[in-house]
This record gives structure tokens, C-alpha cells and sequence, in this order.
């Protein structure tokens, strides 16, 4: 469970974040929608510790980690993938799921074999340098990468940035099953509110200065297309 | 002519050798902490120092070969916390004129406590003598140190290339956010490459007192070496760093063969040209910049 209560988030002398307060619940899957640069990257990166918010709490099953360094973040369960992906590029594809293995300290049994079978073209390329690959396939790296730690939680930063539509549609429905079966708790930010309809259930508007213009179910936003725009146009 | 051709193959492997050793040192420290440790140099004397003591008090070559740096290796430690950790968010001027001045202290610290005069490392009874190599011969102890040397490098490759410390490394000497973000403790990774980057200081120190001797100042042109090396093989690349350490221990050996006076001015000559045509060095991409 993730809970933000009032965070207060700077970058460098910037105030990105302002009084931010969120809830996802166990096993749930929500989405943060939002227009370019309102802070959805800089909330992500508020719960992770890359960014530690300056107030308020950060509440990973209960404990608040405000303050906390990345690595003992992710020791709860958490795994994050950045919208830029940030494969390492002088490590193998291989290199890379091992550095993060059995760091999210659940006790999931995700391996090497068990990221290749869900995504095979990593297995074909494990050999390979890390920048080596698609678009497509680094996303794919990202998210073996992410679950290679065992996570509880997952972050999820667009994972559509840079992606084919095709591509993404198959990205968003293995990542949803996988949450799914897994039992991983979702959180994701998006621009694309199609890709969030298609991961998450719930669904937070946010507007400039991060402040929150509403919650929806994924229902409301189907029936009432428009929904978004009216909200996050303001 | 044979034994010529044997003569410098063999030395300039050993000298490439030696500054393979120091120059992935310094880009290991870098990659990793964007620290350039001029300091370098004097933890090699200091390493050479500890060699000598070690086999003054009765061990052999290869027990300083092991302990020296060892002792190099926590006083790496001891630097990284006292003097490095505080300067962590600064501009790396900071650290560049805090190790100038820390290599001075060391200086200084190694004329107090050895002398000035210059020491030799004894050696074991079977590292002396030479062995024939065909119509050649060459010394037994330098044969010994280039052995020492390759056992070196295959341990270090061995490390970056095999381990789970390696792979951090080398990952957090790119993305060190995303490292911390992995679950890795990247701070324990750049400590452990301060101290790994001292400790191979130490060792080349030891390698290298039987072949250039052992006195306080020992380790100024091997700085100065270790540097060329390093911006010739592009700065925090460490393939591009082996590539130009054994071309530059070639080229020095070659020149101080045949015209000793002029071998350094050879050496820096070749570090401009080469700057001139790739001015991030051979195989730098300039991405720690």
C-alpha cells in the first residue's frame, strides 16, 4: 500500500510538488493522468527517494520512508520504471536483470529463465549490450529488470514514451497480467488515458503544481470520453 | 638483434602492465566518484614502502605483494570517509586540490618515517639470476612481476566482469540514480571503487620498487604517466585505458632504447597528436562530462 500524505516536493529551488496526497491500495492498480511537466515523474520519484519530498509523509505499508535512501526503499518491495528506462549500457541485457535481482526483498521467485519466458526476445538478446536494443525491447528490460527484484509495488512511469501503439497496447496487457497474477500493486502516470484505462481501474487527474483535479474510475472516463479534457485543460 | 626484439617486447609489457594497473585505478575512482585523485601517485610509493617493509621484517615478496596492498586499501578507506565523502556534492575542484595536498602529506609522511635514501626490495633466491630464452636471456624477477601483473589484470577483469560487485560497478559508473533505484546501496559501490582504485595503486607500487627501485618521490612520474594513460585512453573508459597503456609503455620503452633523453617528450608528443585527431582520448564518448 502506498499512501502520500501533504508531500511537499522541490526540484532544485522549483516547488514541483505542493501538498500531494494519494492512496493506492494493496493489489489495486491506479494511474496518475496528467498533461507534460505538472510533477507525475517528480511523484514517482518523491515515493522512491530519488526526490525526497521536503514534508508530509510517504507511507509504504504503513512505514513512513520520507527521507529514506533509494536502495532501502526498494528493500519493502518496491520496483520503479523510469519513463527513459534507464537501461545501463556497457551492462548485457543479462547484466542488467542480475543487478536487481532479489533486491525488492518479497518473496516472489522471479529469475533469469522466468523473465525470458515471459519475454522472450530478452532471452534471444541476453548477450547483448544494453543499448543494443529496440525501443520496445529496452521497455521490456526495464520491467524484467523491475520484477527481477521481487516487487509488491510497481512504479510505472509512461511506459508509452517512445513506443509504437502497438507496441504499448502489448506492453500495457502483459504488465496488467502479470500485476494481476502476481498479486503487484500498480501505480502508473501516464499522459495517454487510453493506456491508463487499459492498466488501471482508478484513475487520479492531476493539474499544474501537481495539484489533484479529481478521481475516476476507469467506467466514468468510458462513458464520459470528454471527462478528461474538461479536467485537465483547466 | 633477437635479444633486442625480446629485451623490449618483454619491458614495455612490463611497464604497459604497470600502468595498466594505475590507470584503471584512476578511472575506476573517477567512474565512480568523479574524483581525480592526484593522490595516486603517492599511494603507489606508498604501496612500494609497505612492500619493502614487509619483507625488511622478514616476509617474502609475495606475502608484501598481498599485505601492502591491503594496509594502501584501508588507508584508501580512511581517505574516502575523512576527506572525499565530506566533498561529495561540491565541484570535483575540491577534491582535485585536496588529494594535491594529500599526495604532499604523503610525501612527506613516507620521508619521516623510511628516509630519503633510496631502498631496495629484497628479493627471493630464484627471482635472481636470468633465464635463456632462446639466444636471449632475460631476468628471472622481471619474468616474475610480468606474471605478477597478468594475474592482476585477469583478477580485475575477473571482478568487473564476473562479479555482482563488477556489474554494480560498472553501472554506477553510468546511471548511479538508477543503481540506488535497482535496490543496490550505491554508496557502499563507490566507496568499494575508491578503495579498489587505491588498493591496485598499492599493488603497482609493490610490482614496480624491484624494477625502478623504491624512493619517496617514485610515484610523481607515474602520476604524470597514469594521467597520459588515462586521457589517452579517454577519461572513465577502462578498455580505452589498457589499449593506452600498453601502446605507451611500448612507445616509452622503444624511445628510451634508443634515445633516452628525448623518451618523455616522445611520450607527449604522441598524447598531443593523439588529442589532436580524438580529443576525448581513444575510446572516450566524454559522457562522464
Amino acid at each position: 500500500m502506498i499512501k502520500l500524505e501533504g508531500i511537499d516536493t522541490y526540484y532544485g529551488t522549483s516547488h514541483v510538488i505542493q501538498n500531494l496526497s494519494l492512496e493506492v491500495d494493496t493489489g489495486e492498480a491506479v494511474s496518475i493522468l496528467g498533461r507534460n511537466g505538472v510533477g507525475k515523474t517528480t511523484t514517482m520519484r518523491s515515493i522512491i527517494g530519488l526526490t525526497p519530498p521536503k514534508k508530509g509523509r510517504v507511507l509504504i505499508n504503513g512505514t513512513d520512508v520520507r527521507g529514506w535512501p533509494p536502495h532501502k526503499i526498494v528493500h519493502l518491495g518496491l520496483a520503479y520504471v523510469p519513463a527513459e528506462r534507464h537501461i545501463f549500457p556497457d551492462l548485457s541485457v543479462e547484466e542488467n536483470l542480475i543487478l536487481a535481482q532479489g533486491q525488492g526483498g518479497g518473496d516472489g521467485d522471479w529469475s533469469l529463465d522466468k523473465v525470458y519466458e515471459y519475454f522472450p526476445v530478452l532471452g534471444q538478446r541476453r548477450r547483448s549490450g544494453g543499448t543494443k536494443l529496440s525501443g520496445g525491447e529496452q521497455q521490456m528490460l526495464a520491467i524484467g529488470r523491475a520484477l527481477m527484484g521481487n516487487p509488491t509495488i510497481m512504479l510505472l512511469d509512461e511506459p508509452s514514451q517512445g513506443l509504437s501503439p502497438i507496441l504499448v497496447a502489448k506492453v500495457a496487457s502483459i504488465v496488467s497480467d502479470l500485476c494481476s497474477q502476481h498479486g503487484i500493486t500498480l501505480l502508473l502516470v501516464e499522459q495517454n488515458f487510453r493506456i491508463a484505462l487499459a492498466m488501471a481501474g482508478r484513475h487520479y487527474l492531476m493539474g499544474t503544481k501537481s495539484k489533484l483535479q479529481g478521481e475516476v474510475r476507469s467506467q466514468e472516463i468510458i462513458e464520459d470520453q470528454e471527462l478528461i479534457k474538461r479536467t485537465l485543460a483547466v | 638483434m633477437f635479444a633486442i626484439t625480446v629485451d623490449i617486447i618483454l619491458n614495455s609489457l612490463v611497464l604497459g602492465g604497470i600502468f595498466v594497473i594505475m590507470g584503471v585505478g584512476l578511472n575506476i575512482i573517477y567512474g565512480l566518484n568523479r574524483v581525480m585523485n592526484l593522490a595516486h601517485g603517492a599511494l603507489y610509493a606508498l604501496g612500494a614502502y609497505f612492500g619493502f617493509s614487509v619483507v625488511a621484517v622478514g616476509g617474502n615478496y609475495f606475502l608484501a605483494l598481498l599485505i601492502a596492498p591491503i594496509i594502501v586499501g584501508i588507508l584508501g578507506l580512511v581517505i574516502e570517509r575523512v576527506l572525499i565523502t565530506p566533498m561529495r556534492k561540491r565541484s570535483m575542484i575540491y577534491t582535485l586540490i585536496l588529494t594535491y595536498g594529500l599526495m604532499f602529506v604523503i610525501d612527506g609522511l613516507i620521508k619521516f618515517f623510511w628516509g630519503v635514501e633510496t631502498r631496495f626490495i629484497h628479493l627471493p633466491e630464484f627471482m635472481q639470476g636470468t633465464v635463456s630464452l632462446g639466444s636471449a636471456s632475460y631476468p628471472v624477477f622481471r619474468l616474475v612481476i610480468l606474471i605478477g601483473i597478468a594475474a592482476v589484470v585477469a583478477a580485475l577483469m575477473l571482478l568487473l566482469g564476473r562479479t555482482r560487485l563488477g556489474i554494480n560497478m560498472r553501472a554506477a559508473s553510468e546511471i548511479p540514480e538508477m543503481v540506488s533505484a535497482c535496490g543496490v546501496n550505491v554508496r557502499g559501490v563507490q566507496i568499494s571503487g575508491f578503495v579498489l582504485g587505491c588498493m591496485l595503486a598499492g599493488t603497482a607500487g609493490v610490482l614496480a620498487g624491484p624494477l625502478f627501485t623504491v624512493f619517496p618521490i617514485m610515484g610523481h612520474d607515474m602520476l604524470i604517466s597514469s594521467f597520459v594513460v588515462v586521457v589517452i585512453g579517454g577519461l572513465g573508459s577502462l578498455r580505452g585505458a589498457v589499449i593506452a597503456a600498453l601502446m605507451i609503455g611500448f612507445v616509452q620503452t622503444l624511445a628510451e632504447f634508443f634515445i633516452t633523453e628525448m623518451a618523455m617528450v616522445i611520450v607527449y608528443m604522441l598524447m598531443a597528436l593523439i588529442l589532436v585527431i580524438k580529443p576525448l582520448g581513444i575510446l572516450g564518448e566524454g559522457k562522464f562530462e
